[in-house]
């Protein structure tokens, strides 16, 4: 997937771990580790608000394109 | 007091399991039937409500032609039921929008259309026999509503597959 999810560098500067980040938005845990192991298909935009309210962020800091390329190189 | 709710999906399990079974108890008895007409003609011709005419052998190829349609529906409505039961089995498990289900209701569709099809065959030959002065009951009587089924069990296995798509699509969702 070229989308990558930054989620785990956001909870990092904002010293949040998911579980406090879960609770504060009423995601399932289950569900922002997908989001944050990048295994997300599809992201609501009530998810993405939520998400933006509780780590005082843009959307466009949650997330970033990376060509598939990059990805490999940066995997290898 | 209030009365406990009827468990629907345990009771269409268990009514699909009879009706396989009898479904292959027909078949075995139709067998039957059609090898004795071979062993004792006369016997299952009076047995049928037929009387036996000597050097007429219409009425008998006639009476065996049923009974070897007859045959040929058993392993068709097996195919049915046994589909049927395999969607039932997914609902009971909890997962029954999948696409494997849509294909199961198209094929029950094409079951349901071929099962028509032996009807309308086994009825063109009893209206024949039935002309020759033999009281058989078998008709060709065509249903309106068992066509409305068949077209409404191809729209919605079809149906099926885009809510499975559909479904499949929000997995992964957050």
């Amino acid at each position: 997937m070229a989308i990558l999810v930054k989620l785990d560098d956001l909870l990092h500067e904002r010293r949040m771990t998911l579980t406090e980040l879960s609770e504060q938005v009423g995601i399932t845990l289950a569900n922002l580790s997908v989001l944050k192991t990048g295994k997300a298909r599809a992201v609501r935009f009530s998810t993405l608000e939520a998400i933006c309210a509780a780590l005082d962020c843009q959307p466009g800091d949650l997330l970033a394109y990376v060509p598939e390329t990059n990805t490999r190189r940066r995997s290898a | 007091m209030v009365a406990p709710p009827i468990d629907a999906l345990a009771l269409s399990r268990r009514a699909l399991r009879v009706v396989i079974a009898l479904n292959l108890l027909a078949g075995a008895f139709i067998l039957a039937l059609l090898l004795a007409s071979f062993a004792a003609p006369d016997w299952v011709m009076r047995a049928l409500g037929i009387t036996p005419v000597p050097g007429d052998s219409v009425r008998a190829i006639g009476a065996r032609l049923i009974m070897g349609l007859g045959l040929v529906a058993v392993p068709v409505v097996h195919y049915v039921l046994t589909r049927l039961r395999t969607i039932v089995e997914s609902v009971r498990i909890g997962d029954p929008f999948v696409v494997a289900n849509s294909a199961r209701l198209t094929e029950i569709a094409w079951g349901v259309l071929g099962l028509e099809l032996l009807h309308v065959a086994i009825g063109a030959v009893g209206t024949s026999l039935a002309s020759a002065g033999v009281p058989l009951r078998i008709g060709l009587e065509l249903s309106v509503t068992r066509w409305l089924a068949v077209l409404l069990l191809f729209v919605l296995a079809r149906v099926f597959e885009q809510g499975a798509l559909m479904r499949a699509d929000l997995e992964g969702t957050v």
